[in-house]
């Protein structure tokens, strides 16, 4: 078992990869009754085209399988949806899927290993028929109209449209009502028996737990299961530059939304690439800069920006979104700002200051713990090292990546209105 | 003026709260939710939300927050403060200090607020009111509950009024400031470990009453057209003031989760609806049905609801219906202790409507409530307002 230990943070992380190739992660909080579970197999909506390990046959499926898979895993032979049963166990339980991976989890300040047990059974037991993949359908498409008329949804979609060519991460996760027509039982299992082997997936617990405890209450509920070789995914290849420059979608809102983004296409650290954007960020377009509050005092924006950087194993981006009556002209700043700025030492300092704080108030919550432990693990990090990463740090290099990743890179900009 | 203490332990952080509530009164529902706006913009020592700004990251990514809230009759204005809690806090810092300032030493010039930062404000006020439609979920919500309260206090919106923002000026609205310092009720909360109390030397006289409005009964079924793929339909019933207990478990087996009747027949068994739910409201005593479904299966809709409803008051609630509702309800309560805003907010509303129980209680209360009363209370249930912002009828 691999023990990682912050002083700073008074905070431990344990990591064990089992004899069959899953991974837990635990990490332990005294002093709270809440309990929280998350179990994810890398499997997302990206994961369309691969090679199906036991007959070694080339598939491609229909777009929202993955979705549509975690929808249904939820089924039972009985007829009783573990949704249900777990809710009546008062466990607040939930699933959902992104782009590179499907977790199903749950919280609670009771029942806990009640619930265990039914988490590893519903996701170690598939049951698809023809009905209940049929019914499921109707409510899919209900999903996928409700994300129809999200403004924020059609804003991030066409930010990823226009900095990918080929990655599908430019595809709605929950697929279209056409796609999803063609999803079948048969489907749903070659998916299920291709990603959802232990060897594929990985398991974050936060809570008052003794690590090796737990550990053991999840093996013994592990279902034996025959290795099998190394998934072969089949992504495109994603062609350098960006797809265009620019989309414009027309949704009747009287305040006009728009997404900024800058593809990263550096061969770098990601977690130090992070840390640097963050910094970045902060510094030019934070609630303390100076361009934020021109803006504001001139009507252009009414409330912060949402400054991110998101990476997976297949894409990496900067995101800078906001609410504007006139978002080329707040565009038109911000490229002014990337254009003629860098990052002094002041502004450095306080917004490492403040990484630090936001970094640490994420250990309030054991079910924030859990979802930053896995997304991470997802990518093949320890989201410890961001506390240790962060005194790696310094202003030449931050200010190598605002030239690198944003004053010699291309960007582009969705907007909805 | 209560000053409280909310003891917690295992979290990073301390949270700060100070509340200024009001009855929401359609004269004054403007005014006073422009001061929030108006306030965090700047105080005597950080002048700027640039100064305020940076002064928060400097104490290591503290969080300021403010805003307008409709607290059943009341017009509540919330400010918090959460900053790291001293032991991780490479140096000593002062958050009660900074948002007493926010909210008692504002920027003055010539005896009223800032013009700049007010006229902006009343710019984005408008803006706020203006784009309401924008979230479809959020309005359509929004628009029952205006329909299904016309007249009476609950059916103002919160932010108030275009029309009154014309007459809204640094000087009138300093003026309205002041006197709400005096005359609105004050709660403060310091929630975390090794915390302090927030002291406020200011000459508060409220005479404030709890006395809720009557709500006469509306019947309506209102259908407004918008451009949406999925329609939008919400129902507000009616429930009796109490045992606000037994209503809590009515309402958790109508629709208050996976295992709730609505859930169940709305969506997993017809398949019409991906989100259904109920929530009450209990200061209002009234709960509200959301649903999103195609405008086609409007009818088909509303059929199955009114049937769950009349399910419950026929006692078809089966023992497993029940108690999951129960589960399902005490734990979520319970969860509350794992949030410092929400331990806050359930003192706070303890406070302002002068039960004070404690969570554990409250929870004890839960836990007492038997099947027979729940289909007791169902009887006395009662639709009120059916509201629908419907698109067109797709075909396929």
């Amino acid at each position: 078992m691999e023990v990682r230990k912050n002083n700073k943070i008074d905070e431990t992380v344990y990591t064990e990869v089992l004899d069959n190739g899953m991974k837990i992660i635990v990490i332990p909080k005294k002093n709270t009754a809440k309990k929280y579970i998350i179990w994810a197999t890398k499997f997302g909506s990206i994961d369309n085209h691969f090679i199906e390990p036991k007959s070694n046959k080339e598939i491609e499926v229909p777009d929202g399988v993955a979705h549509y898979l975690e929808h249904k895993m939820f089924e039972n032979e009985n007829g009783v949806d573990s949704l249900y049963t777990l809710m009546a166990l008062g466990l607040d339980a939930n699933a959902y899927t992104t782009n590179d991976h499907t977790a199903f989890l749950f919280a609670g300040t009771e029942n806990f290993y009640e619930g265990l047990d039914e988490l590893m059974e519903y996701v170690q037991k598939p049951y698809f028929t023809d009905e209940n993949v049929e019914k499921e359908r109707g409510i899919i498409g209900q999903e996928i109209g409700r994300y129809d008329d999200e403004p924020d949804w059609k804003l991030y979609i066409n930010t990823m449209d226009c900095l990918y060519k080929i990655n599908p991460v430019k595809l709605d996760i929950a697929g279209t009502v056409e796609s999803i027509s063609k999803i079948t039982k048969e489907v749903l299992y070659s998916c299920y028996n291709t990603f959802y082997h232990p060897s594929n997936m990985i398991m974050c617990i936060s809570g008052d737990f003794e690590p090796e405890k737990i550990i053991e209450e999840v093996k013994k509920r592990l279902y034996p299961k025959e290795k099998i070789d190394e998934i072969k995914r089949i992504y495109p290849e994603e062609i350098k530059g960006i797809n265009k420059k620019e989309k414009v979608a027309k949704m009747g809102i009287s305040m006009p939304t728009f997404m900024i983004g800058y593809k990263d296409e550096l061969d770098e650290d990601k977690m130090k690439v992070n840390i640097a954007v963050e910094i970045i960020l902060n510094s030019l377009f934070g609630k303390s800069s100076k361009v934020y509050q021109d803006l504001y005092k001139e009507g252009l924006l009414m409330s912060e920006l949402d400054l991110s950087y998101e990476f997976s194993n297949t894409y990496a981006h900067v995101l800078i979104s906001g609410e504007s009556k006139d978002p080329r002209k707040v565009y038109e700043r911000i490229q002014e700002v990337i254009k003629n700025e860098t990052i002094n030492n002041e502004d450095f300092e306080r917004s490492k200051k403040k990484l630090y704080g936001d970094y640490v108030s994420e250990y309030n919550d054991v079910e924030n713990i859990g979802r930053m432990y896995l997304s991470d693990a997802i990518k093949g990090i320890n989201s410890m090292e961001y506390i240790e990463k962060m005194d790696e740090v310094n202003l030449e290099y931050v200010n190598n990546i605002l030239d690198k990743l944003f004053k010699k890179n291309e960007s582009v900009i969705s907007i909805v209105e | 003026m209560e000053n409280n203490i909310i003891n917690t332990k295992g979290f990073k952080t301390n949270l700060y709260a100070i509340f200024l509530s009001v009855p929401m009164n359609e004269k004054e529902v403007t005014l006073n939710s422009m001061i929030p706006a108006v306030l965090r913009r700047g105080t005597k020592d950080l002048p700027t939300q640039q100064d305020i700004n940076k002064k928060l990251e400097e104490m290591y990514g503290a969080s300021f927050n403010c805003g307008v809230d409709k607290m059943g009759d009341y017009q509540v204005l919330k400010f918090y403060m959460e900053i790291l809690n001293d032991k991780y806090l490479p140096e000593k810092q002062n958050p009660i200090e900074f948002l007493k300032n926010i909210v008692f030493n504002p920027l003055v010039e010539n005896d009223g607020f800032k013009k700049e930062y007010v006229d902006q404000e009343k710019e984005n006020i408008k803006k706020i009111i203006e784009s309401r439609q924008d979230n479809k979920s959020q309005y359509s919500f929004d628009r029952c509950i205006e329909e299904m309260f016309e007249g009476e206090p609950y059916g103002i919106y919160k932010y108030g009024k275009i029309e009154d923002l014309e007459k809204i000026n640094e000087k009138n609205l300093y003026e309205h400031y002041k006197k709400l310092l005096q005359s609105a009720r004050i709660d403060c909360f310091s929630c975390g470990e090794n915390i302090e109390k927030i002291d406020i030397s200011i000459d508060n006289k409220n005479d404030l009453k709890n006395e809720l409005s009557e709500h006469s009964i509306k019947n309506k079924e209102i259908k407004e057209k918008m451009d949406v793929s999925q329609g939008k339909l919400i129902i507000g019933l009616v429930v009796p003031k109490g045992p606000k207990s037994v209503i809590s478990v009515y309402n958790t087996i109508l629709g208050g989760g996976a295992n709730s009747k609505l859930f169940q027949n709305v969506r997993e068994k017809a398949s019409l609806a991906y989100t259904v739910s109920s929530s009450y409201i209990r200061r209002k005593n009234v709960i509200f049905i959301k649903t999103g479904i195609e405008t086609s299966n409007y009818e088909k809709t509303l059929d199955i609801i009114k049937k769950q409803l009349e399910e419950i008051k026929n006692g078809n609630v089966s023992d497993d219906e029940f108690n999951s509702a129960k589960e399902l309800l005490t734990a979520s309560l319970r969860l509350m202790n794992e949030s410092q805003e929400s331990l806050i907010g359930y003192y706070f509303d303890q406070k302002l409507y002068e039960e004070n129980l404690n969570l554990d209680e409250y929870i004890k209360n839960i836990e007492k409530v038997s099947k027979e009363d729940v289909i007791n209370i169902a009887k006395d249930v009662s639709l009120d307002t059916i509201y629908f912002l419907n698109g067109q009828e797709r075909n396929n």
